[in-house]
């Protein structure tokens, strides 16, 4: 008796932290969660619909700021772009690709400022091109992401060297 | 029921003791510092390091290979990015303050040519020379196959080597 008197508060607070948790995540947790729509907004199934592979490429969209700036000279790409640039550079590698999936890994994140997140991590893409050739990359990332509107939107995305030839 | 019996069951279905339980978390938190920190478990994926290391053979990254000293020429070691996830498993080729280059897939190393028996699948690279700054070595893999543009290999800092791998 004694014990499920204080059975039953204990678990109501349990449970209340755990809904303080799901309701109200952290910051960290809103900017984890970005990564995550993003590699499956991204990510591509062999033998996608036309009609999944338009929702997800509208998607992308919107987890980027209008302007964005990328340094990412694999693919020649150098300086600021138009979010409509970004939907449309996914766009065609996701058609290049049958098979495509975008991971990332190890996020390390920092709050330069209050509306600023910088956050360092591991990417790796691997897949099936067009041509039928196996592709695994990784690559060592600085993203920094901006709060607008209560959303963290990427606005920087650097491939960092890890080996220069 | 038999000693025997009892002490089998002993064994499967232990007590939940207060001995037990310290055993219990002593094993967990060993293991994970051990497979966690120490000798990370990795799947090879790729086949940049290839007939060396195949794509998915098993092994371990020994941490504390190199505490006590630097890589040295010919080494195998393993380059991280941000975290432990995901690394490089290369083959070390020139050290600090060195210079490098490839001539039609031949290695020189400041001007001489390295002799490389654990290149099975050469390539035709060339690479004009450059010297490798301080703190830093040259990691390529085994695999030269593979044009030069797509291989992942080139200088990197101390500070990213993770170790090397157990065997």
């Amino acid at each position: 008796m004694v014990r499920a008197k204080y059975a039953i508060p204990g678990l109501l607070v349990i449970l209340g932290l755990l809904a303080f948790y799901f309701f109200f995540p952290s910051e960290e947790k809103k900017i984890k969660k970005q990564f995550v729509l993003l590699s499956e907004y991204a990510s591509k199934e062999q033998g996608e619909s036309t009609f999944a592979m338009a929702h997800k490429v509208k998607n992308i969209g919107p987890l980027f700021t209008d302007k964005v700036r990328l340094q990412i000279p694999d693919y020649e790409l150098s300086g600021s772009y138009p979010r409509q640039d970004i939907v449309n550079y996914a766009l065609r590698a996701r058609l290049s690709f049958s098979r495509l999936s975008l991971q990332f890994f190890d996020l390390v994140i920092s709050f330069p400022e209050k509306k600023a997140a910088t956050v360092t991590l591991t990417s790796r893409l691997t897949g099936k091109s067009a041509q039928g050739e196996e592709v695994d990359e990784s690559r060592e990332l600085s993203c920094v992401l901006k709060k607008i509107e209560d959303q963290w939107l990427f606005s920087d995305v650097e491939v960092i060297e890890v080996l220069k030839k | 029921m038999s000693p025997g019996i009892e002490r089998i069951r002993q064994f499967f279905f232990p007590s939940l003791t207060r001995g037990f339980l310290l055993r219990v978390s002593v094993v967990a938190f060993s293991a994970y510092l051990f497979f966690g920190h120490l000798c990370i478990p990795i799947f090879i994926q790729g086949k940049s390091m290839e007939p060396t290391y195949r794509h998915g053979d098993f092994n371990f990254c020994w941490r504390l290979r190199y505490i006590f000293s630097n890589p040295k020429r010919n080494d195998i070691i393993m380059v991280r990015f941000t975290g432990t996830r995901v690394m490089l498993l290369k083959r070390v080729v020139a050290l600090e303050g060195e210079w490098v280059e490839f001539r039609k897939g031949r290695l020189f190393v400041d001007g001489r040519e390295i002799h490389e028996p654990y290149v099975r699948f050469p390539g035709d690279w060339n690479l004009s020379p450059r010297q490798v700054e301080k703190d830093c070595i040259y990691v390529v893999g085994d695999n030269r196959s593979t044009p030069i543009e797509d291989h992942h290999f080139g200088q990197t800092h101390l500070q990213r080597i993770l170790g090397g791998p157990s065997w």
